[in-house]
């Protein structure tokens, strides 16, 4: 036996560098461009299969459909970037659909308002719900996709409900500068709005570090709870907004309106790049999201696709996408 | 390095092949060097102490001997071959077997049903559980360490020392797939056992070195000198010796872990102004009780450092987070500065002056993927806003100033905080309570867990800049030397009551053992 063996390290352990790794990575950069680049790409497509694509009276038509999809999208995201999600925006919005041609009759002018206002209110609800009695937003919202459609067939008599006052929202099928659609302009609004706030005021920060690191987020003072309710209650207006353009569109509320709008908003918002386990992402990328899936949507049948694989092509979008955004190293378990 | 081949404490043989060895394996972490060139040997039928420091690399080099972390680079030897561990099972068809930390027993099930889960082999036939059969083979291991656990008790229904014992036989079961003998690995197996049963673990690992080696790693050196032939000492991700523990003492052992940087004013005692007994106390706690700890009372003057330690499970860690109105409390009258602090949440404590650095920086501490601009006015949005605006330049010009101040290492303000060192991302999170300059009381959480001695230096000056700027601290130290070193007042906390105070001014310091004491 001999002494104990000591031996000193020859590196000097205080020398670490104080930058470990390198800026963002090949992939990183390219699902940042991700929606410019499918929109590009769609539209270049679309073009070579039906050159009279490209005409300006076409994208007018598309851009119009697109904006209730633009508005969905947006308030949504809000969900997302904050770590959840939001499923009943679609059914909330054929609810809305049904309250505003109910409403109409008795409330006039005001009735868009109303509307905004109560489905911000029922958003709030939710919100409410997912954070005071700590209930994952996915069931929250899950629940009240079910009974919003519930609801929605029980007050219209499971029945569409026709639009009596047509100019109540006639200024929707306006134009701005003679080019754009007022509906899409007023989406297009929603979102700059928005975005405007969030990025002028600690908001941003807010969201984000809710989305990246909730319990950080809390570690560090931040209003969690306040911010998700804001989420809830900004997505649940504008599902609100968006029943008012479908409904100004179709003449009518129906409880099944917008049902189909769910599958397509996510898909705005995943295809957009908006991460969907939180923190990453913007309103202006589920703008190009949405631009995106309504291209899809209406060039579909240019193409010859029957439209019956419309849906088939959105589940495919959605999981693509999350395969390609997904941060893996943040999910520890991936359920 | 290379370290010298010894004889065998016991049985005097020397031979080139060991049950298991290590050659310069490196792991590298974003932001942290885990292990930078670790060596180890673990001879047939020696226990081995693995010691070292929090951050030293001993879980990440445990986590690559199981094949739970693939190394960067460095090899890992198996009885002369070279193995690549992928998998845990992997690694126990290599015969090396590991006993975790927190117990990974599924507590529903049957002590029977955990020592042979995942590796059922005749217990299940045609997809059936044949439970006579199952219950054999788990007798067959426990008779192995000699432990007389009804096979077929629930797991919850057993203390934690008789889960350990279900745990190691459990991990016994390696010996089935291979004819070697095994190499177990103890990760700080006695950190929740009572002194008693800590003597029965003694006697099982004594045991099991008849037919196998073991890798036991504790924070106790008496232990690690009890129990092992021999130990290595890690120190900042490389191996920086070892020594047969024979004729060896805890002090030996000690130098080697906080290396000799330790031994001159590492912890900048000479920065410290204020006397003791100066002032009113700040922070006044009477009784608080809360789900892990009861009738905690506790005083912070204005500039003063106070230590909590305990062992874990003490509840010194809730205590610091119901502080903050991170934890529930159920009872008990706490004050800054004579008035009353609401303890209801985060945000009420942050009103009140009060911060709090988490333990897990990564996780809780800060934002990875966020600047370190934005993460150190997270908290204190005022600082950088103008009314309900934030106000680009203000933040810069804020953000700027603190990095200078605190010599904070980054390429630019928006760089994202999760690029940066472990000791510049935790002086971003000590800046973030800082900036609006309205802190009284700063509650660390470990503050230096994971930082190399350089940065963790960094760190106890600034806690003591603090200090004599008057806010008041409360420390929960990584280590006890570290509580010592920086408190002026050390609360011993157990099992979630304060027991003791130990006064330690400087000059008048108490060592590591006069705590230990205490804390048992």
């Amino acid at each position: 036996m001999s002494t104990p063996v000591i031996a000193e390290p020859a590196s000097n352990p205080a020398a670490e560098p104080a930058i470990v790794k390198g800026g963002p990575t090949a992939a990183q950069r390219v699902t940042s461009f991700m929606p410019v680049i499918a929109l590009v790409t769609l539209l270049a497509a679309l073009t070579i299969a039906d050159p009279d694509f490209l005409s300006q009276r076409s994208l007018t038509a598309a851009v119009r459909t697109s904006a209730p999809l633009v508005v969905l999208a947006a308030g949504a995201t809000l969900v997302v970037l904050c770590g959840g999600i939001d499923l009943s925006i679609a059914a909330l919005c054929s609810l809305s659909t049904v309250f505003f041609a109910m409403w109409l009759p008795d409330v006039g002018g005001l009735t868009i308002l109303a509307v905004v206002a109560a489905a911000g209110a029922i958003g709030a609800v939710q919100g409410i719900a997912h954070v005071l009695l700590r209930i994952p937003s996915f069931v929250v919202t899950l629940g009240g996709m079910s009974i919003f459609s519930a609801i929605a067939l029980v007050i219209s008599d499971a029945g569409p409900i026709r639009v009596v006052d047509r100019d109540a929202t006639s200024w929707l099928n306006l134009y701005v500068a003679g080019y754009v659609p007022m509906s899409f302009f007023v989406a297009f609004l929603v979102v700059a709005v928005i975005s405007l706030v969030i990025k002028l005021t600690p908001l941003e920060s807010f969201v984000r570090a809710t989305g990246y690191s909730e319990s950080a987020a809390r570690l560090a003072g931040t209003p969690v709870d306040l911010v998700k309710v804001a989420a809830f209650t900004v997505s649940g207006a504008c599902a609100g907004l968006a029943a008012v353009m479908l409904a100004s569109r179709n003449f009518s509320g129906s409880p099944t309106m917008a049902d189909n709008l769910l599958l397509p908003a996510v898909a705005a918002i995943v295809v957009g790049g908006t991460a969907i386990t939180g923190g990453h992402g913007s309103l202006w990328r589920s703008l190009a999201g949405a631009l995106v899936v309504t291209l899809l949507r209406v060039g579909l049948p240019i193409v010859g696709v029957p439209s019956a694989w419309e849906q088939i092509l959105y589940g495919a979008i959605i999981v693509a996408a999350v395969a390609l955004t997904l941060d893996r190293s943040k999910v520890a378990i991936i359920k | 390095m290379t370290i010298p081949l010894t004889e065998h404490p016991e049985t005097g043989a020397t031979g080139p092949v060991h049950a298991l060895e290590v050659r310069g394996l490196v792991k590298h972490y974003p932001g942290v060097k885990a292990l930078d060139g670790v060596d180890l040997v673990v001879r047939q039928n020696e226990v081995l102490g693995l010691a070292g420091e929090n951050g030293a690399g001993k879980s990440t080099l445990l986590k690559a001997l199981v094949g739970l972390v693939r190394p960067d680079a460095g090899e890992i030897w198996v009885r002369g071959e070279k193995v690549r561990l992928k998998s845990v099972v992997d690694a126990a068809d290599h015969g090396i077997g590991m006993v975790f930390q927190e117990q990974s027993l599924v507590p529903n099930l049957t002590a029977a049903e955990n020592i042979v889960l995942g590796s059922e082999g005749p217990g299940v036939r045609r997809g059936i559980y044949r439970w006579d059969t199952m219950r054999r083979l788990a007798q067959e291991q426990l008779d192995k360490i000699g432990s007389h656990i009804d096979p077929l008790a629930r797991t919850d229904s057993l203390s934690f020392a008789e889960r350990q014992m279900v745990e190691i036989a459990k991990v016994l079961r390696i010996e089935e797939r291979t004819s070697n003998p095994p190499v177990i690995i103890l990760d700080e197996p006695t950190s929740v056992l009572e002194s008693k049963e800590i003597e029965t673990l003694f006697t099982q690992v004594r045991r099991l070195r008849e037919f196998a080696s073991v890798v036991f790693v504790s924070h106790r050196l008496d232990e690690v000198l009890d129990v092992c032939d021999r130990v290595a000492v890690l120190r900042g991700g490389v191996s920086v010796g070892e020594m047969p523990t024979a004729d060896a003492v805890p002090t030996d052992l000690h130098r080697l872990m906080i290396g000799s940087t330790g031994s001159d004013d590492h912890y900048h005692e000479g920065l410290a102004e204020r006397s003791a007994d100066e002032g009113e106390p700040r922070l006044v706690v009477k009784g608080l009780c809360g789900k892990t700890f009861r009738d905690v009372d506790l005083e912070v003057r204005a500039g003063e450092i106070v230590g909590i330690v305990g062992v874990h499970g003490s509840g010194r860690e809730d205590v610091c987070r119901a502080l903050f109105g991170a934890e529930p409390t159920l009872a008990g009258e706490v004050t800054l500065d004579g008035q009353p602090l609401d303890l209801s949440g985060t945000r009420a404590a942050v009103a009140s002056g009060v911060g709090y650095v988490p333990a897990e920086r990564k996780i809780e501490g800060m934002v990875g993927p966020m600047s370190v601009a934005d993460n150190m006015t997270l908290t204190k949005q005022k600082s950088r806003c103008a009314g309900p605006m934030v106000v680009p330049q203000k933040q810069a010009s804020l953000v700027d100033k603190w990095i200078e101040r605190l010599s904070i290492r980054t390429p630019h303000r928006g760089t994202q905080i999760g690029r940066l060192s472990g000791g510049n991302q935790q002086k971003v999170v000590l800046a973030r309570w800082l900036v609006a300059g309205d802190i009284r009381l700063l509650l660390l959480d470990h503050p230096t867990r994971g930082l190399d001695i350089g940065a963790r230096s960094e760190v106890y000056r600034l806690m003591r800049e603090l200090a004599n700027s008057g806010v008041a601290t409360v420390l929960l130290a990584d280590s006890l030397e570290e509580a010592i070193g920086m408190s002026d007042r050390i609360i011993v906390m157990s099992d979630g009551r304060a027991t003791t105070e130990v006064g330690c001014p400087s000059g008048g310091k108490p060592t590591p053992l006069d705590l230990v004491k205490e804390m048992v």
